[in-house]
């Protein structure tokens, strides 16, 4: 039985622009779902019963509730900045828990081992002090005051850079990244990772980004986001045990972990436990 | 995240995620990200008893006095995966004698020559098992690889039948 | 020299690799495979009307086969990487270069079945690429009976390039290397060598580095 906490929440399952009559067939929880531009060029989606579930289209992506939805989908007002350039990174399958690819996605101490040369390198490995909570308005984690060492920030960085980082929770499967603009000292790149569950340990993810940046070639900054997200892909397949714990137990988390200890005890918190485990590690 | 997709340095194990440093003892002994930090000595990884024999690893649980088997003239060849339950494997060895639980010695006949082999066999599965070939110290390797090769093939193709 | 690149193509990658331990600049131009597809376009396809990539240009030529780039690229800067100059050396190196084919039919369309929802029979592509990989494995084998570490030969060759990249990518395709020790061998030689770059899948191997400076 899916929590209905869970039913009640927007998941990604498509990018929009690739969207057309004969549409898409995937699933949501388990749950077969078809995807398709309907005659009047508006996008639908159909559970296995037929029945038209509530779409939301936004950041290029199509977004559905396969139940009632609980509140609206997050905004991003970066991205109606006039300038930024949005990029739809495509779309990649993931054998592993959907939370892990989120918690994955909030985390810096792996950059220097896993991103190496990139985001991080040895011996630039220290996580400084940031801070981290749950904002009760929004009801969304927030990380800030993140600093990190990195040779290569984005396709558009010149040379190594500390960088600033904001992360944030934005929904249980999707998190968005502020990180510094190399191109715009003062403005934040925006990183997103959207995560469609297909199962409990299976799951497409959808990145996106809303950048400054007007020289690099679009199909560059596809392949540079690729590249980082391809990285972590092996790491996110073989973690263990499959389901993340929302309990403490084996698992011992530093202060480099304040993020994904916040986004587990939000998850608990709610009763978003889809990809998720109780029993201690 | 699997140590074994760690890196070694020195006499550490290190583990590929976070770069999290473990000694021989499995203890934890730095954390990249806090290298100010002394890790708890709650941070450990699992270990086990292990020793080596005629090029052979062998492995048990921690503490574990091991009572390894005699491979005095054997050397190690090859270790090979087979796809076959251990009836497949036993019913396939010609004139080969169970020398002890997972143990198989017999003779092979390599063109003019004849060579010993010996077989330890590692249940994976029921369906898998790894087999780990010894040899005399003359013998040839590469004659005796291939004998293994055909012995697989046999086996497996048995198996399908 | 321009070569028209997808950077999670293992294709590409041999091209990528090839030229960085030949110490050779190339220029990338990065052609959205996914999930743009640019590499069917009308526009892409008047260069190469196969529509696949990589496609290596110098001047007037332009190559389409991973193979062909490999043996450009190593007679034009580096002939030691294809073999010794006997009939049998060549032989050996071309059976390598075939096979590399029916290794990126195999695990390397596991790979895109797994990843990036290629349409496959991902049982039998599996199947076929573990029957690959046992063929690698005795061959490698014997060689480190006779002391070589290499696919042909007492150095690497456009061979070990041309079957490297989806041997070790095989794990995002469900296919793990825990059974063939010779060949996880062979591909610690290849990472270990110097200027190889790796790309996303294959890890740096950080043992290469010691411990930071003042670190047990």
């Amino acid at each position: 039985m899916i929590p209905k906490a869970v039913m009640d929440e927007w998941y990604p399952v498509a990018m929009a622009s690739l969207i057309g009559a004969q549409g898409r067939q995937t699933q949501i929880l388990g749950l077969p779902i078809r995807v398709f531009r309907q005659a009047d060029g508006a996008i639908a989606v159909h559970g296995a019963d037929g029945k038209a579930l509530p779409v939301i289209l936004r950041f290029g992506h199509v977004w559905v509730c396969p139940g009632t939805p609980a509140h609206d989908l997050f905004t991003v007002p970066e991205a109606d900045q006039p300038g930024r350039r949005l990029v739809d990174c495509g779309v990649v399958r993931v054998k592993c828990s959907p939370l892990r690819a989120v918690e994955n996605f909030l985390d810096i101490a792996h950059f220097p081992f896993v991103h190496t040369d990139i985001l991080g390198a040895e011996p630039h490995t220290e996580v400084n002090r940031y801070e981290v909570q749950i904002r009760e308005d929004s009801d969304e984690v927030w990380a800030t005051k993140v600093h990190f060492y990195q040779p290569q920030a984005a396709k558009s960085a010149a040379g190594g850079i500390v960088t600033e980082y904001m992360y944030r929770v934005a929904a249980p499967t999707a998190a968005v990244l502020y990180k510094t603009c190399p191109a715009r000292p003062g403005e934040w790149d925006v990183i997103g990772i959207f995560v469609q569950p297909l199962s409990e340990e299976l799951c497409d993810v959808w990145p996106w980004m809303a950048l400054y940046d007007d020289t690099t070639p679009m199909a560059s900054l596809i392949q540079f986001q690729q590249m980082i997200f391809l990285q972590d892909r092996s790491i996110l397949e073989n973690q263990i045990p499959r389901l993340l714990p929302l309990d403490p137990g084996m698992e011992i988390p530093t202060q480099a972990d304040l993020t994904s200890i916040a986004y587990r005890r939000w998850l608990k918190r709610k009763g978003l436990t889809y990809g998720a485990q109780m029993v201690a590690a | 995240m699997r140590l074994s997709h760690g890196f070694v340095r020195g006499e550490s194990l290190n583990c590929i995620y976070h770069g999290w440093v473990y000694g021989a003892n499995g203890g934890c002994s730095r954390i990249p990200a806090h290298p100010e930090l002394v890790p708890p000595a709650s941070i450990k990884a699992e270990v086990f008893s292990c020793a080596q024999a005629n090029g052979v690893m062998f492995a048990g649980p921690a503490g574990a006095t091991m009572d390894l088997p005699d491979l005095v003239g054997w050397r190690a060849l090859r270790s090979m995966p087979f796809e076959c339950s251990q009836q497949d494997l036993e019913q396939g060895l010609p004139g080969f004698a169970a020398v002890a639980p997972g143990r198989f010695e017999g003779k092979v006949t390599l063109g003019g020559t004849k060579a010993q082999l010996c077989l330890l066999v590692q249940e994976l599965a029921l369906g898998k098992r790894m087999v780990h070939a010894l040899c005399g110290p003359q013998h040839d390797a590469v004659a005796l690889s291939r004998w293994l090769e055909a012995l697989r093939l046999r086996v497996e193709e048995e198996k399908a039948a | 020299m321009i070569l028209y690149d997808y950077v999670l193509s293992a294709s590409c990658y041999k091209i990528r690799l090839m030229a960085a331990l030949l110490a050779v600049k190339l220029d990338l131009v990065a052609v959205d495979f996914h999930a743009g597809r640019e590499h069917k376009t009308p526009a892409f396809r008047a260069m190469n009307p196969a529509g696949t990539l990589p496609v290596l240009v110098d001047g007037d030529l332009v190559m389409t086969e991973s193979t062909a780039m490999l043996v450009y690229l190593a007679r034009l800067h580096a002939p030691a990487w294809l073999g010794s100059d006997t009939p049998a050396s060549a032989a050996r190196i071309q059976h390598w270069l075939a096979f590399s084919g029916r290794l990126g039919a195999s695990l390397g369309m596991a790979r895109l079945h797994d990843m990036l929802q290629f349409d496959a029979d991902i049982d039998a592509v599996r199947k076929a690429g573990l029957q690959c990989l046992r063929e690698l494995e005795a061959h490698l084998f014997e060689a480190r009976q006779g002391g070589r570490i290499w696919l042909e030969g007492d150095a690497p060759s456009i061979a070990d390039i041309a079957c490297f990249p989806n041997v070790a990518l095989a794990p995002d395709g469900g296919v793990v290397l825990d059974d063939f020790p010779s060949v996880r061998l062979w591909s610690r030689a290849i990472r270990s060598l110097d200027r190889f770059v790796e790309m996303p899948g294959i890890h740096r191997l950080h043992e290469l580095k010691p411990a930071p400076e003042g670190v047990a």
